[in-house]
């Protein structure tokens, strides 16, 4: 893995088109930027694993618990 | 053709009735095959149900009846896997997850919308990564959103 120690407001290219910033740092939380082609996915890298588990708990629902 | 399902018993449809899920939804890659199936007459929900295994079906929405101004950016990479251009009609669905007993916990997941070609009838589950539309999304109830539909 590649290291790079950022400030606020600085960026990363990655390739020629992808950028992050980091806009902002608040306590334990970064914000960062993303700018990237529409040809490239970008995502937190849990979402994945949060919509697995949400399919997970909802193939459980049943027809009588559906409100009319 | 005939399939059994556990909900709702023995059903049949059409092969045109089916559409299909290369890559399944998440957590269940291996099932590809669907049809939608309306809930009640009247009723804004509908089940996702496989033909191949029984007890999977997922309760879905049409996202708009949750959240009018949800226009989710579908990335070239999955318009590419579901054959869609700008042009081509689609369906949204949203999975709904209410917990046994407690439908007033229904939560609806809008980071994870089915997208459907309505043309070649492919589906894909997509992810929408975006800070407004989460995967457990508080459900107003839907009888108020219909109520107010209905006296605008």
């Amino acid at each position: 893995m590649l290291v790079l120690t950022r400030k606020v407001q600085q960026s990363i290219m990655i390739g020629d088109e992808i950028e992050v910033v980091v806009l902002d740092v608040r306590g334990e939380q970064v914000r960062l930027g993303i700018r990237a082609p529409k040809n490239v996915a970008v995502h937190r890298q849990e979402i994945y694993s949060q919509i697995k588990h949400e399919n997970i708990e909802a193939a459980e629902t049943r027809p009588e618990d559906v409100p009319d | 053709m005939t399939f059994y399902t556990t909900r709702f018993g023995t059903l049949e449809c059409s092969e045109d009735d089916l559409f299909v899920m290369p890559e399944g939804f998440l957590g269940f890659p291996q099932y590809t095959r669907f049809v939608v199936i309306n809930h009640k007459p009247g009723s804004p929900f509908r089940w996702i149900q496989s033909v191949e295994e029984a007890s999977l079906a997922f309760l879905v929405l049409d996202p708009q009846e949750v959240s009018g101004d949800y226009q989710p950016e579908i990335n070239d990479l999955d318009a590419r896997a579901l054959g869609l251009d700008e042009h081509t009609p689609r369906q949204l669905y949203a999975v709904v997850s209410i917990p046994r007993g407690n439908p007033q916990a229904m939560t609806v997941n809008l980071a994870g919308p089915i997208v459907i070609n309505a043309q070649k009838q492919i589906g894909r589950q997509v992810v929408i990564d975006d800070e407004r539309w989460g995967t457990k999304h508080a459900v107003v109830s839907i009888q108020d959103q219909e109520d107010r539909k209905a006296a605008a």
